[in-house]
């Protein structure tokens, strides 16, 4: 027992000089004569161990890994300092996550635009258009960027189907499916914004008051309606259309702007008018947005399903099977957006 | 150890530069440890990168106790190991095809020597026990030494130190008995 012990520790010594120190086996062997029998051929396997296992990474491996770690620690980051970033102007965030893709990856992320599922610059490409996705501030201007990502999504699939990776077309079908399930949500979220801003028109309510004239607006004499508190819709939809948002804060302070209006005389009338009519512009323009949100959705609810099951007939089984889950997917997520952007 | 703490420190601030110090020394090392024990290339590349992901969320928990970095790295990169074999519900494939031949102009202890390639490796190390496939992948791929690998396996240094040795004695009687079989057939 003792003896193996001791063996044990000598064997060990000499891996640690043969793996981490260079030495050569005749080296160890001198330093310990006795065991040298012994040692010889476990040091020549070990040798041999080592030289087999001492296997690379593939290059193109290591810079798709590289860039994926670095995403997510840069995502991480951004989460961790949001509280920092949650007063910071817009254009502040942009610029720095621009920098850091540029420090990043250089001319990489110019490179990477074109790049297919299969190539190691495609995370770059995916990080990029998130970037854009976080840059894009309201909800319409997000379904329709997602429309666009939709859209390239599918030919990518069509390019893994041509060369038959049924493994990527599975990977990138998923992730056009989740871009379909967010337009539908925004588009939801949207219609209800959408409802907010409007509804003070149609009560024929006076717009917001600017802030000097709720200052010297008078109390009411009698104590106000209390105002109905906003579905849940409506809240979602008034925080991420900020075009529609204005009303929805300013709500409760319309009845004393009323009443300040009335205390004011007939002066307040162009000031109300003027906000009624800014409303009313940016709700048509709002709708027409949406119609041509609608147009594109119906067209690639067309053209995207029709595309894919084009290619059903020349690919393999494996193929085909990942193709008709990505058809039935985009035809489903494509009927739900539809059904988000289709008038109550 | 003073430099790595401080670098460990600074990886869990989120400082860029400290983490893909740490990044670049592990992530060949973690590739290869991986690559060993799971014996499919493609399924290595993935579970890697997993490994680096998974460090990357749960460095805010990680204390510094005088551990080694590279040893929490290596558990992650076990748990993640152990996890997918356990998805995937079947043995661990080779790494390249097998249509490598075994030169016959050579003894066998000169082949054992000179002929073994990952896949051989890979291959042999199916044939060890659980805790002498660790030790190899950890002290050969991993790069670790035994004081390392006994913190990571929780066993004593002389524990490991004899799995190490029990370990080479199987290699050496799995290869020689390979090289005789190939022998044989030429």
């Amino acid at each position: 027992m003792k003896k193996s012990r001791e063996f044990d520790n000598i064997l060990d010594e000499c891996l640690e000089r043969l793996l981490a120190q260079g030495e050569t086996v005749e080296q160890c062997l001198q330093s310990f004569p006795g065991y040298a029998e012994e040692l010889r051929p476990l040091l020549e396997t070990a040798l041999a161990t080592k030289k087999a296992s001492a296997i690379q990474p593939l290059p193109e491996f290591r810079e798709k890994a590289r860039y994926q770690f670095y995403a997510a620690l840069q995502d991480l980051e951004r989460k961790r300092s949001r509280s920092f970033f949650s007063w910071q102007p817009r254009w502040v965030v942009a610029v720095a996550i621009i920098l850091v893709l540029f420090l990043a990856g250089g001319g990489t992320v110019a490179g990477a635009t074109g790049s297919m599922p299969d190539e190691p610059l495609y995370p770059v490409k995916l990080a990029t258009e998130q970037v854009r996705v976080a840059l894009t501030t309201s909800s319409l201007g997000k379904a329709e960027l997602y429309a666009k990502l939709a859209e390239k999504r599918v030919h990518e699939i069509i390019r893994m189907a041509d060369e038959d990776k049924s493994e990527q077309i599975e990977k990138t079908a998923q992730r056009l499916d989740d871009y379909l399930g967010k337009i539908a949500d925004l588009a939801a979220n949207q219609k209800a914004a959408d409802a907010v801003a409007m509804a003070p028109m149609l009560e024929k309510a006076p717009a917001a008051p600017r802030e000097e004239e709720a200052e010297i607006a008078p109390l009411p004499a009698e104590e106000p309606e209390p105002m109905a508190p906003p579905a849940a819709g409506e809240e979602a939809g008034a925080k991420e259309e900020e075009a529609a948002e204005e009303p929805v804060k300013e709500a409760p302070r319309a009845r004393e702007a009323l009443t300040a209006e009335k205390a004011l005389g007939a002066q307040r009338a162009p000031t109300a008018r003027e906000a009624q009519a800014k409303e009313a512009e940016k709700a048509r323009i709002v709708a027409e947005r949406r119609a041509e949100l609608k147009a594109t959705v119906v067209r690639y609810a067309m053209e995207h399903p029709a595309q894919l099951r084009a290619l059903l007939q020349r690919v393999s089984p494996e193929t085909r099977q990942a193709l008709l889950r990505a058809i039935s997917d985009s035809e489903n997520g494509y009927e739900s957006i539809i059904r988000s952007l289709e008038e109550p | 150890m003073q430099d790595e703490e401080s670098l460990v420190r600074r990886a869990k601030e989120l400082d860029q530069q400290a983490f893909a110090q740490l990044y670049e020394e592990h992530f060949d090392r973690i590739y290869r440890y991986v690559a060993l024990k799971i014996g499919d290339r493609t399924e290595a590349e993935d579970v890697t990168q997993q490994v680096f992901l998974n460090a990357l969320q749960s460095i805010s928990s990680f204390k510094w106790k005088g551990v080694p970095f590279a040893a929490w790295l290596f558990r992650i990169a076990h748990n993640q190991v152990v996890d997918y074999l356990r998805k995937k519900k079947r043995k661990p494939v080779t790494l390249f095809d097998e249509s490598r031949v075994v030169h016959s102009d050579s003894n066998p202890q000169q082949m054992v020597e000179r002929s073994m390639d990952v896949e051989e490796l890979v291959s042999a190390t199916k044939r060890l026990t659980e805790a002498q496939q660790e030790v190899i992948s950890l002290r050969f791929a991993g790069g670790l030494p035994i004081a390392e690998i006994a913190r990571i396996m929780g066993r004593s240094e002389g524990a490991v130190k004899a799995l190490q040795h029990s370990a080479i004695v199987a290699l050496r009687k799995v290869l020689v008995v390979r090289v005789d079989e190939e022998v044989q057939r030429i």
